[in-house]
């Protein structure tokens, strides 16, 4: 801007004006890499999801503050009474970016090529035992499961929902990843590869119809322009140089923007990531469960949120991250193992875990109590949690030894028999996650069968009636507790910062900004 | 002469053949050892990983990622030979497209950087000699030593936190222009003219001890005339081969440079897609860095002759 100042008092004020208005009315925000792709077909990148289900595409449903699915591309829908078919009635009158109808044929072609084995889509997985869809009439459209599948409410709502024209994808063929075309508050302009991607508002937005959006016209803002910045430490000196309007911040550096009167810091504290412990219960004294619990007393999940993420985490004691729709931290404050190092220590007594021979290692029929801890390398965030973990085991005669490395080799390593514990963390918005990871035989075939998990999980996700469905996945969460198959640590909050004069950048429940609200006050 | 320089010059061009053989060669066996491949970190971090087994084996068949080492070696030299360098695993597009811009930005960051760190160390370089011992020698011999102490990426930083977060002089997000150059160009040319400026200083004091400048002066010659006739075309060439060098470094330093000024180079690429095991990106950084390289030595070798006659090569 001074540059721009100096410019008035030389020569035009004209062209000062001008520029501040182009300043105004472009949203400038920077994404971590250049996303492969920005058909959703085809990526299940987390920076292109941002991109095209921000912006450029809508979904058939969003989710309101409660985790409840509403309605948004779709007016209505219907739920059979034997649960596996859905019908969903459409909006009328909505076209693409492309100026095609958005319509029932729209959403069939979209979820067709998402099955299509020729696409090879990373998304294919989250269809679930879905068999059929099917167009009733120009807006009505049918999608029929062999079993009832209670997660694709959220798969509707989230990165792989977003619907595409298909007459654009069909032109695009290959390229089409490198010009989306969707029916959003933002059309697609251009793309610098590896630089930017610059967005432009669709002047002939149908009308937001999202109940949550306080914006129901088209956007404030004209323009977007997204840079790519790696450096997540470059991203925070471009928002302090005024070159972004709002940045995410590292857990490091967040304290320098709170309180800074030209930032205005939005905390999302009901994130859906969750950092846990897992035990190899396929092998003693893992398969016991009251180990696993003394384990959980030992854990300071508030220490962990201060070393690894400044404090800017909540501690979790319930095994569904906070942000899930179905998190009961009621159950997490009776069933779950707060931080207790008597208790911890008082457990291993019981079970037999002395130390007899006074090294400070308790020790049980001979076995030294040492165990292997393995995680993930590369996140300082895990790399410290890790260490307090293991002063905290310490600290109750429990000797932890570390081992980290590369994702994609710690991974299948858990299916060996080698280590103890490990700790993970998923990321998802929805309750499913708890069948992917913990009903038996688990994500790493370690977990023996448990008919008081198993068949609730089952239960939760062929529940599509919501309230019964958060009945059950309360009780999930429960059964989980009781039988401490992990130990949950804390969930990290997402941190964003924005120019001081940036009003109602507000995140949705899943996580995405609505863009059509955000506007830059003079 | 002419015919020899021309035989050599080819001689030299064969030899690179050889040369990116090995290069590569070494560059397949280390990927042979890494665990992962592009396609385990396109779905890495999702629980699906498991229940897409089909979609992964299929497109790891496509780009010959299911098959032993030495046979994706030979089929990628082979489709190199016949100009074909693949496509990106990540993003399916032809890796040429991915390359071709960035290559140029990064020659235009090397061309930058080299400008300033001629023009900076040569000229401190021949100032610290003409005036040894005296503050202005010390000066620019401190400042030098803080030059090559320095690491580039905390450097770049440190003027990334003057002149665009406290100035606002210039920006953060690279956008390929030229106010964007300056600072990732300073950088690397500040760090190379530190060493530089060294070598110029000690073979120009080392040239003007020698008995002919001493002759010149006897013949009442004028200092400047001494200077830039006499002893620099003595020292420079050993200065050459110092500059032949830092173009190595300045390539290799432009990797971590470009990724932190957002200056879209092959670095930055490379840096991308080593993180992302897209290997067909990576291989041909490689390739053309190390072509690159190569060839910039030749020409520095062939300049030779021309800065010394006295240099031949047959």
């Amino acid at each position: 801007m001074d540059k721009y100042k100096r410019l008035t008092l030389a020569s035009c004020v004209f062209a000062c004006l001008s520029a501040s208005i182009t300043n105004a009315e472009t949203l400038r925000f920077s994404i971590g890499e250049d996303p492969e792709s920005l058909y959703n077909v085809a990526t299940n990148s987390l920076t292109a999801n941002s991109v095209i289900n921000t912006y450029l595409l809508e979904r058939l449903v969003y989710f309101d503050a409660e985790g409840q699915a509403q309605p948004w591309l779709a007016e209505s829908w219907e739920v059979s009474a034997d649960q596996k078919t859905l019908t969903f009635q459409l909006r009328e009158g909505i076209t693409f970016h492309d100026g095609t109808p958005f319509n029932a044929a729209a959403v069939v072609y979209h979820f067709d090529a998402i099955r299509d084995p020729n696409n090879a889509s990373p998304q294919a997985a989250k269809l679930g035992p879905l068999d059929t869809v099917e167009a009733l009439s120009e807006n009505s459209v049918q999608f029929t499961f062999s079993d009832p599948y209670a997660p694709f409410f959220n798969m509707l709502a989230g990165e792989a929902g977003g619907i595409n024209s298909p007459s654009a994808v069909q032109a695009g063929g290959a390229g089409y990843g490198r010009s989306p075309v969707g029916t959003g508050p933002f059309k697609f302009e251009s793309w610098l590869p590896g630089s930017e991607i610059s967005l432009v508002r669709n002047d002939d937005y149908h009308g937001q119809v999202r109940a949550d959006a306080m914006n129901q016209g088209a956007p404030h803002a004209e323009r977007v322009v997204l840079s790519v910045i790696s450096e997540a430490g470059v991203a925070q000196a471009a928002l302090e140089a005024g070159e972004l309007t709002g940045a995410g911040l590292q857990a490091d550096t967040i304290g320098q923007f709170v309180d800074h009167p030209d930032f205005t810091t939005v905390i999302d504290e009901t994130a859906t990531n969750l950092v846990f412990l897992e035990f190899n219960s396929a092998k003693a004294p893992w398969d016991n469960p009251e180990m696993r619990r003394a384990i959980g007393y030992a854990i300071d999940r508030k220490a962990a949120a201060a070393a690894a993420w400044s404090g800017y985490a909540s501690v979790a004691l319930s095994p569904l991250a906070v942000g899930i729709p179905g998190h009961d931290a009621e159950i997490g404050v009776s069933y779950g193992t707060p931080y207790d190092p008597g208790k911890a220590a008082a457990l291993l007594d019981e079970l037999g875990w002395v130390d007899s021979n006074g090294d400070g290692i308790r020790e049980k029929d001979g076995q030294a109590a040492e165990f292997l801890i393995k995680s993930y390398a590369g996140f300082t965030h895990i790399t410290r949690t890790l260490q307090v973990i293991q002063a905290n085991l310490d600290d109750i005669g429990i000797k932890a030894e570390l081992e980290t490395a590369d994702w994609g080799a710690f991974y299948p390593s858990l299916l060996e028999d080698d280590w103890d514990m490990d700790l993970m963390r998923w990321t998802s918005n929805d309750a499913g996650i708890l069948t992917e990871l913990f009903k038996s035989p688990g994500h790493r075939n370690k977990l023996a069968p448990n008919p008081a998990i198993d068949d609730l999980l089952t239960k939760c996700d062929t529940t599509l009636d919501p309230v019964i469905r958060f009945e059950c996945v309360a009780n999930a969460q429960k059964a989980l507790l009781k039988d401490m198959t992990i130990v949950p640590i804390l969930t990290s909050w997402d941190v964003f910062a924005t120019q001081a004069n940036v009003k109602d950048y507000t995140i949705d429940y899943l996580g995405y900004l609505l863009p059509g609200d955000v506007r830059i006050e003079e | 002469m002419e015919v020899l320089m021309g035989s050599y010059i080819i001689r030299r061009l064969l030899m690179m053949i050889p040369i990116i053989f090995g290069i590569l060669l070494i560059t397949f066996l280390i990927k042979a050892l890494i665990p992962t491949d592009a396609v385990t970190a396109l779905f890495s971090g999702t629980v699906t990983e498991d229940k897409a087994a089909e979609a992964i084996a299929q497109i790891r068949a496509k780009y010959d990622l299911d098959k032993p080492w030495y046979q994706q070696f030979v089929i990628y030299v082979g489709n190199v030979l016949q100009g074909d360098l693949g496509e990106s695993i990540r993003t399916r597009q032809p890796v040429m497209d991915e390359i071709g811009y960035r290559y140029v930005n990064t020659l235009i960051l090397t061309a930058a950087a080299l400008f300033i760190a001629i023009l900076v160390g040569l000229v401190t370089g021949i100032i610290s000699a003409y005036y040894k011992d005296t503050w202005l020698d010390v000066t620019s011999m401190s400042v030098g030593m803080m030059g090559i102490s320095m690491p580039a990426f905390f450097f770049g930083f440190v003027l990334i936190f003057i002149f665009s977060v406290q100035l606002r002089w210039l920006p953060v997000i690279g956008r390929g222009n030229f106010e964007s150059l300056i600072l990732p160009a300073v950088t690397l040319g500040f760090i190379e003219a530190a060493a530089l400026s060294r070598i110029t200083r000690s073979s120009m004091l080392d040239v003007l001890s020698r008995e002919y400048i001493r002759a010149a002066r006897a013949k009442g010659l004028s200092e400047t005339f001494i200077l830039f006739k006499h002893a620099l075309p003595n020292a420079l060439l050993s200065i050459l081969t110092i500059i032949g060098l830092q173009i190595g470094n300045l390539l290799g330093g432009a990797f971590i440079i470009e990724v932190i000024f957002g200056w879209h180079g092959i670095g930055e690429l490379a840096v991308k897609a080593i993180q992302w095991r897209d290997f067909t990106i990576t291989q041909a950084v490689i390739l053309i860095s190390a072509g690159t390289y190569v060839l910039i030595n030749l020409v520095v070798d062939v300049l030779y002759t021309w800065v010394d006659p006295r240099v031949r090569y047959d």
